[in-house]
C-alpha cells in the first residue's frame, strides 16, 4: 500500500468539523489495494415496473429504496432525497396515481406498479397547470422540495377538480393534503396561492415563465443540484464520526476497511491529532464503488477511544471543575470561527471566552441608570434563553470532486460562495486559482451554513485525488443536523430601564454556546437597535463539547431581540405606554420612520383588545417587535456582460441558492436594455466568472445590482459607438429605450441583434460618501441600518399548550426592490422561518454524552404548511440614497423580529411573559399554570 | 436474503423479518446490526380482506393500507374515532403505503433507540440499560411500567384498545389487542408477538347502538407530528347516560393504556361538561412521571377532555349503516340492532 501526504492549508477550513483546528498541515491518505469491485451484491430482485409511461426493468437490492433505484438506475434525479424518513416529502412520487414517500418504500414494491416522478408531470413538453401555478405564484425558493410539492399537488388538484370543479379549497384543506411536505425556505404563502389557484382553474393555460428566472427548471425537476451530479466512474464517500463528545483516540487503524473489496481509498481527518472535541466529528472518510460499500468500510475502521467527561451545555461548561474543551493556548487559538467576520482576540477563563464589551455605549451611565431603576423598582430584568437552531437545509452539504489533471480540480459543491471556495481550495491544494473550478448550478438552500470551505469539499477532493476518480460525498440527514451547522444557543441576562432623561438604558451579559467554535457575537445586534441608548454590554463565548455553530440568517439577532424587544415591551406595559410609541421615541433610524404610520394605522394594532381580554380556553394576543440589520457590500464585485450572436449574457462568480440572484441580474439587464429578463442568459454558479459576492449577510443585491448597472451603461456606450458607425446614425445618443437619432429610436434589442461580440465588465461603485467601515475581509459595512416592524397575532390553547401564529404583519424598509415578487417571497419565508424558530425548533444533544438525539426531521421540528400564519407584507421602498441603485438586503432582517413579537403577543394574550425558546406546549402549560 | 411468499403458510415457514409497507422497518434497518433476512409480504395472499364477520364485527386484513381504512366512508360512519386515528397518523404519503398490521408491530421512536451511538444503552437494541431514563426523556413515558421508558408508537394499537378490539394472529387465532402488547414491563421489545407469529387481521367489534367515538392527538405543530399524548374515546350513551366507556391513551407508556378510573367516572352519568371534566382529571391516575414528563399528566387531562367533548358532540352511530358495500356473510342474516332512541 502506498501512503501519500498532501499539503493542508491551515485555518481556511472551519465549521463543520475540527479539520481546521489542528496545527498539522497535512492529511494522511491511503490507497486501497483491495479488489476493485465490491463483492457481487446478494441476490438482486428483478422488478418490472412502469415509470412515467415507459416499461422499465430494475435489478434492485432488497433494502434499496424506490427513490434510490429511480434516481440511480434510471437517472431520474428530479425527486430528491431530503430527510430519509418520510417527514419532508421531497422524495414523493405517485404510485398508481397516489403520492407516496419513496425514501421509505422498498424498490421491490414497484413490481407491477405505475410510477410517476416529477419528470413525468409535464406531458409532451407542456408543463401542467400546477407547475404553471407554482411558477406564476413563486411557490418556491431554493427549489429542492419543489418536485415533491408538485407531484403531491398534481394528485390533489386532479382529485379536487374531479370532485369540486373549480371551487377554491380553503387553506385548511390544502394544508391537510400537503401535510407530508416541508419547505425549509418556507415558501408556504405562495404555495397556498399556487395550489388554490390551480384548483380554481386560473392556470389551465398561460406562460411557462414567471417572475423567477429559474422556476421552470425547478418545477420540472430539470434543475441539477450537487446531489444530482453523476460523473463517469464516480466513487462514493462516507465518513466515520466520533460517537463520543470528548475522547482521546488511542488507536485508529483502517487496514480492515481498506482491505474490503470495492474500497478505493481513505483520508485521515485527524491526521495524527488525537483529541476528539465533539460527537459527530469526522475522523476518517473512505471512498468506495458505492455508498453501501463505503458505509460497510467505515464500520470496519478500528478506533479505540479513551472517553473523557464532556461539557455539552452552557451550564455544564461554566460549572466549577468542568472538563475543559481547550486545555491549552494552542488549542484555543485553533478554535473554529462561528461568525462571518474576523475574530477579536479575547481572554479566556476555563471554557469562557470574553467578555467582549466593545459594543457598549456609555456603559457607566447605563449601569448607574439601572442601579437607580432597580432601587426604584422600575427596571425590567430577566434571563432569556434560546435553543440551538439547525439550518437543516433540505439539500445537505454535498460535494462531487474530480481532478481532470494532476494540477486541476473541479468540484461541484453545494455552497453559498463558489468564488471564495475556489480561492481557498487553490490555496489548500497549492493550485493555480484558474485551475480550480467550483460549480454550484442549483443549491438546496444555505441560510449561512454553506458560506465557507468545509470538510465535505476537502473530503471529496482529497479522496478524488488519492483514488484517481471522481468522488461524491453527501451528508445524511442525521449528519446534517449534527455538523451541518446551527445557530448557537444563548443565555441573555438583560435589564432595561428608562433613565432620567427619558432614554433607554440597557445592561446585558450574553453567553453563547457555539460548541467548539467561538466568535458568535450577540451584542452588535443589541447595539444597532436604539443606537443612542446607553448600553453596558458583555458578550461571552462558552465553549462546549458540541459541534461548531455557524452563521445563520442574521447571526446573533434573533437571540438579541428575543430579550431586548420583550424587555422594551415590558417597560411599555409597566409605564402604561403604547409599545410602538415608546419605541419611536428611542428610534433615530430614518429607514424605520416611514413604517410607523403604517403600523399605527393597522386595525390589528390600533384596535387591539386590552391585555388579557380573552378569558376562555383560546386566548388571542398581538405583539410587536423591531428588527435591524447592517447593510453590507462586497466592493470588489464585478459583473460581466457579453453581447454576441446569441444575445446578452450576464455572468459573475456568485450563485443562486433560492435567494433570486439569477432573477435580479436578468431583471437589471433586461430593464436596462429593454429586453425580456428570460431572454437574458444568466451565468452564475461557477467560480470561473468575474469576482462575484458570497451569498451571505444580505450583501448580494447591494453588491451586484450597482455593478450590473455600471456594466449595462458601459455596454450601451459600446453599442452606441458601434451603431453610429455600422448603422450610420446621425446625432445618435443613448437613451433608456435605445439609440435615439434623427430618424427615430433604434431599440437596444435591435442593435444587440446585429452587434459584433462586445464584452464589458462593471464594478461596484463606492457608496456616496464612502463606507461606514472600510472593507475587511472583502466586506464593507455601509452607512445604513435596515429596519423592520413585525406584528404577530397568536392564539394560545390554554388546555393543550399549543401556540398558533394566526396572522403576521411585516413592515420592511430596505430600499428599492429589484424583483418585488421575489422580495416578498423572501420576506414571507424569513418571517415564517423565524416563527418556526420561536415555536418549534430545538436541537437536543444527549446531556452527558453529547451525541445527537433530535437526529431527524420528526424530532427536529420545522414549520409545516398548516402552521404558517397568513402574512401581510408592507414594503417602503424609499431611502438608502447613498447606496447606488438603493437596493439592500432582505434575507437577514426579516428573521429577527418574529420571535419577540410572538413573545410579546403571548404576554398580551395571557399575561405570561415567556423567556425560553421554543414555546413548546409543556413550557406554555407550565407558564400559564404559574 | 429476501423471499416473497405467496401464502400465509409459506410466510410462517420462512425465517426473517416480516416486511409489509416497510415505512418503519426500512429506516430502522439502517441502524447497526438490523439487517436480517427479509420475508416480504408483497405477494402474500389472504391478508387484504375487509369484511364483516358473522357476528357483525369488522375484520380488517393486516395488509390493508392505513389510508384506505381512514378514508373508507363506511368505516368513517361506523367507527368515526378509529377512522380519525387512521386518517391522522403519520403523513398522507406514509399512510398510502403503511399497513394496518405494520402499524401495530412497528418499533418505538425513542430518540435513543434511533441514535446509532446509543446501542449498548438501549434495551431494545440489545443493551442492558436505558439511557433515556437518566438522560433526555422529554417525550418519554409518564407511566413508568418497566425499565424502558419509551412510548409505544402505534396509534392504531390504542384505537383498537379503546374499542376492545382483537388481533388475529397466525398461528394462535384471535387475542385481545392488549395481549399483543403486554404490560410494558419487558424492556426488550415493543410487542409480545413470538418470532414465528404473524398478525393477519384486526377485528373491531360491531358498534353498539348509541355509540360515539373520537380520536385526538396533542402536538406542538398542527399536523404530521408524533403525538405528545393521543386519546381515543368510545362512549355508548343510552337514555342520556353513559352506559359504556372505553378510553385509551397513547404517547404515555411503553404500551397503549386504558384509563379505567376515567371510564369508571363516566359510567351511569350523563355526559355533562362537569362529568367529562371530572373523568378527564382521573385519566392520569396511576401515572408515575419521570423528571421531564410531568407535563404529560396535564396533557392527558386536556386531551381526554378534548376527545370526550368531540365524541359527545358527534352524532351517534345509527345502525345499520345507511350504505353498506362491505361484504357480509351471505349465510348469516344481518345482525339486527336495537332501535336507537
Amino acid at each position: 500500500m502506498k501512503s501519500t501526504r498532501r499539503g493542508f492549508l491551515r485555518g481556511t477550513v472551519v465549521g463543520a468539523t475540527a479539520l481546521g483546528t489542528g496545527c498539522t498541515d497535512r492529511l494522511r491518505t491511503e490507497v486501497s489495494e483491495a479488489p476493485a469491485d465490491a463483492p457481487a451484491p446478494e441476490a438482486r430482485v428483478r422488478v418490472q415496473t412502469e415509470v412515467n409511461g415507459t416499461a422499465r426493468t430494475l435489478d434492485v437490492d432488497p433494502d434499496q429504496s424506490a427513490l434510490q433505484a429511480v434516481r440511480d438506475q434510471l437517472g431520474l434525479t428530479g425527486c430528491k432525497h431530503g430527510c430519509g424518513h418520510g417527514a419532508c416529502g421531497a422524495c414523493t412520487m405517485q404510485l398508481d396515481g397516489t403520492p407516496v414517500a419513496t425514501c421509505l418504500l422498498p424498490a421491490t414494491s414497484l413490481q407491477g406498479r405505475r410510477v410517476k416522478t416529477v419528470e413525468g408531470i409535464a406531458v409532451g413538453g407542456s408543463i401542467s397547470a400546477v407547475q404553471r401555478a407554482f411558477i406564476a405564484e413563486d411557490g418556491l425558493q431554493c427549489g429542492y422540495c419543489t418536485p415533491g410539492f408538485i407531484v403531491e399537488s398534481e394528485a390533489f388538484v386532479t382529485r379536487w377538480r374531479a370532485e369540486h370543479g373549480t371551487t377554491v379549497p380553503d387553506r385548511e384543506t390544502v394544508a391537510d393534503a400537503l401535510s407530508g411536505h416541508l419547505c425549509r425556505c418556507a415558501a408556504y404563502e405562495a404555495i397556498y396561492r399556487a395550489v388554490q389557484g390551480a384548483c380554481g382553474g386560473r392556470y389551465d393555460a398561460g406562460p411557462d415563465r414567471g417572475p423567477r428566472y429559474d422556476a421552470k427548471e425547478k418545477v420540472t425537476g430539470d434543475a441539477r443540484y450537487t446531489v444530482d451530479v453523476v460523473l463517469p466512474g464516480m466513487l462514493h464517500a462516507k465518513a466515520l464520526h466520533s460517537p463520543h463528545a470528548h475522547a482521546t483516540i488511542t488507536r485508529l487503524d483502517w487496514s480492515k476497511a481498506l482491505a474490503l473489496p470495492g474500497v478505493r481509498g481513505a483520508v485521515d481527518l485527524m491526521d495524527g491529532r488525537t483529541t476528539v472535541r465533539h460527537a459527530g466529528q469526522e475522523l476518517v472518510a473512505i471512498a468506495a464503488v458505492d455508498e453501501e460499500t463505503a458505509a460497510r468500510a467505515v464500520a470496519l475502521v478500528d478506533v479505540a477511544y479513551d472517553v473523557k467527561p464532556a461539557a455539552t451545555s452552557i451550564a455544564a461548561a461554566r460549572a466549577l471543575g468542568a472538563p475543559l474543551v481547550y486545555g491549552k493556548r494552542r488549542g484555543r487559538k485553533s478554535a473554529p470561527n462561528a461568525s462571518e467576520g474576523p475574530m477579536v482576540p479575547l481572554s479566556w477563563d476555563g471554557n469562557v471566552r470574553g467578555p467582549m464589551g466593545v459594543f457598549s455605549k456609555k456603559g457607566g451611565k447605563a449601569k448607574r441608570a439601572l442601579e437607580d431603576a432597580t432601587t426604584a423598582g422600575t427596571a425590567v430584568s430577566g434571563r432569556w434563553t434560546t435553543s440551538v437552531q439547525c439550518h437543516t437545509t433540505l439539500e445537505p452539504h454535498a460535494a462531487v470532486a474530480h481532478w481532470p489533471r494532476e494540477d486541476a480540480l473541479e468540484i461541484h459543491l453545494s455552497t453559498q460562495a463558489v468564488r471564495h471556495c475556489a480561492e481557498d481550495l487553490a490555496e489548500r491544494f497549492k493550485l493555480k486559482r484558474e485551475n480550480v473550478a467550483v460549480i454550484a448550478d442549483y443549491i438546496g438552500a444555505g441560510f449561512g451554513s454553506k458560506g465557507k470551505l468545509e470538510s465535505e469539499a476537502i473530503i471529496a477532493a482529497e479522496l478524488a485525488r488519492v483514488c484517481g476518480a471522481p468522488v461524491r460525498y453527501v451528508l445524511e440527514r442525521r449528519e446534517e443536523l449534527m455538523i451541518g451547522g446551527h445557530r448557537p444557543e444563548s443565555e441573555i441576562e438583560l435589564s432595561a430601564a428608562v433613565d432620567e432623561g427619558g432614554g433607554l438604558a440597557v445592561k446585558a451579559a450574553v453567553y453563547s454556546n457555539s460548541g467548539v467554535a467561538v466568535g458568535h457575537a450577540v451584542t452588535p445586534m443589541l447595539r444597532i437597535l436604539y443606537p443612542e441608548a446607553h448600553k453596558d454590554l458583555e458578550d461571552y463565548d462558552v465553549v462546549t463539547h458540541g459541534p461548531p455553530g455557524k452563521p445563520f440568517r442574521g447571526p446573533g439577532g434573533p437571540q438579541a431581540y428575543w430579550a431586548l424587544e420583550q424587555a422594551v415591551d415590558a417597560l411599555a406595559h409597566q409605564r402604561a405606554e403604547d409599545p410602538l410609541a415608546l419605541r419611536q421615541r428611542w428610534d433615530p433610524n430614518p429607514a424605520r420612520q416611514p413604517l410607523y404610520a403604517w403600523a399605527q394605522d393597522l386595525e390589528v394594532w390600533r384596535d387591539r383588545a386590552a391585555m388579557g381580554a380573552d378569558k376562555g380556553r383560546y386566548r388571542r394576543g398581538v405583539g410587536l417587535a423591531f428588527g435591524a440589520w447592517f447593510t453590507f457590500c462586497e466592493p470588489k464585485t464585478r459583473v460581466q456582460l457579453d453581447v454576441g450572436p446569441d444575445g446578452v449574457t450576464v455572468s459573475t462568480s456568485t450563485q443562486d441558492m433560492g435567494n433570486g440572484t439569477r432573477t435580479v441580474l436578468a431583471k437589471t439587464v433586461g430593464e436596462a436594455l429593454g429586453i425580456a429578463p428570460h431572454d437574458v442568459d444568466v451565468r452564475v454558479g461557477h467560480s470561473k466568472y468575474v469576482h462575484g459576492p458570497m451569498s451571505a449577510g444580505s450583501r448580494t443585491v447591494s453588491s451586484l445590482v450597482p455593478a450590473c448597472v455600471v456594466a449595462c451603461d458601459a455596454l450601451k456606450e459600446e453599442l452606441l459607438d458601434d451603431a453610429k458607425d455600422r448603422m450610420a446614425l446621425r446625432g445618435a445618443v443613448a437613451t433608456d429605450a435605445g439609440v435615439e437619432h434623427q430618424g427615430g429610436v433604434v431599440p437596444w434589442s435591435t442593435i444587440i441583434a446585429s452587434s459584433p461580440p462586445i464584452s464589458v465588465v462593471g464594478r461596484r461603485p463606492r457608496d456616496k460618501g464612502g463606507w461606514f467601515l472600510p472593507p475587511l475581509g472583502g466586506l464593507a459595512v455601509e452607512k445604513y441600518v435596515s429596519a423592520s416592524i413585525q406584528i404577530m397575532q397568536v392564539e394560545v390553547d390554554t388546555r393543550l399548550g399549543r401556540t398558533r401564529a394566526v396572522e403576521g404583519w411585516g413592515g420592511i424598509a430596505v430600499g428599492k426592490l429589484v424583483s418585488p415578487t421575489l422580495a416578498r417571497s423572501q420576506i414571507a419565508g424569513g418571517i415564517l422561518q423565524a416563527t418556526s424558530y420561536a415555536l418549534y425548533e430545538e436541537r437536543r444533544l444527549e446531556p452527558m454524552q453529547g451525541y445527537l438525539l433530535s437526529g431527524g426531521l420528526e424530532d427536529y421540528r420545522v414549520m409545516g404548511l398548516g402552521d404558517a400564519p397568513a402574512l401581510n407584507i408592507h414594503v417602503h421602498e424609499r431611502g438608502y440614497e447613498k447606496v447606488p441603485q438603493r437596493s439592500t438586503g432582505i434575507g437577514e432582517l426579516v428573521t429577527l423580529a418574529p420571535a419577540p413579537a410572538i413573545g410579546n403577543a403571548m404576554f398580551h394574550a395571557t399575561g405570561w411573559r415567556p423567556h425560553d425558546l421554543p414555546l413548546r406546549p409543556d413550557r406554555v402549560l407550565k407558564g400559564l399554570r404559574g | 436474503m429476501i423471499v416473497f411468499p405467496t401464502t400465509i403458510e409459506e410466510t410462517l415457514a420462512a425465517s426473517g423479518t416480516i416486511r409489509a409497507g416497510g415505512t418503519e422497518l426500512q429506516e430502522r434497518r439502517r441502524l447497526p446490526g438490523m439487517r436480517t433476512d427479509l420475508v416480504d409480504l408483497r405477494d402474500t395472499a389472504g391478508l387484504d380482506e375487509l369484511r364483516f364477520d358473522a357476528g357483525g364485527a369488522l375484520r380488517i386484513g393486516a395488509k390493508q393500507r392505513i389510508a384506505d381504512i381512514g378514508g373508507h366512508p363506511e368505516i368513517q360512519y361506523l367507527y368515526p374515532g378509529f377512522a380519525e386515528a387512521a386518517g391522522e397518523l403519520a403523513t398522507p404519503q406514509i399512510r398510502a403505503v403503511a399497513t394496518m398490521g405494520g402499524n401495530l408491530v412497528q418499533h418505538n421512536r425513542c430518540w435513543y433507540f434511533r441514535a446509532p451511538e446509543a446501542g449498548a444503552q438501549c434495551f431494545k437494541r440489545g443493551g442492558s440499560s436505558c439511557a433515556a431514563r437518566e438522560g433526555d426523556h422529554l417525550y418519554a413515558a409518564c407511566f413508568d411500567l418497566g425499565p424502558c421508558v419509551s412510548v409505544h408508537p402505534s396509534t392504531l394499537g390504542l384505537a383498537l384498545l379503546a374499542y376492545d378490539g382483537l388481533v388475529e394472529v397466525n398461528p394462535g387465532g384471535l387475542r385481545p389487542v392488549a395481549a399483543l402488547f403486554g404490560d410494558g414491563s419487558d424492556p426488550s421489545r415493543d410487542n409480545a408477538l413470538a418470532p414465528s407469529e404473524l398478525v393477519t387481521a384486526l377485528v373491531l367489534p360491531e358498534p353498539a347502538a348509541g355509540e360515539h367515538s373520537a380520536y385526538f392527538r396533542a402536538t406542538s405543530r398542527a399536523r404530521s407530528e408524533w403525538p405528545l399524548v393521543e386519546v381515543l374515546a368510545r362512549l355508548v350513551i343510552k337514555d342520556g347516560r353513559i352506559a359504556e366507556a372505553g378510553i385509551a391513551l397513547g404517547g404515555v407508556a411503553p404500551v397503549p393504556l386504558r384509563a379505567p378510573a376515567a371510564e369508571a367516572a363516566l359510567l351511569g352519568k350523563p355526559p355533562t361538561p362537569e362529568v367529562l371534566a371530572t373523568a378527564s382529571a382521573k385519566a392520569s391516575e396511576g401515572a408515575s412521571p419521570l423528571p421531564m414528563t410531568g407535563y404529560k399528566l396535564d396533557l392527558i387531562e386536556g386531551t381526554v377532555l378534548e376527545t370526550l367533548e368531540r365524541a359527545v358532540a358527534r352524532d351517534e352511530v345509527a345502525l345499520p349503516a345507511p350504505v353498506s358495500k362491505l361484504p357480509r356473510p351471505a349465510t348469516d342474516p344481518q345482525p339486527q340492532p336495537e332501535a336507537t332512541p
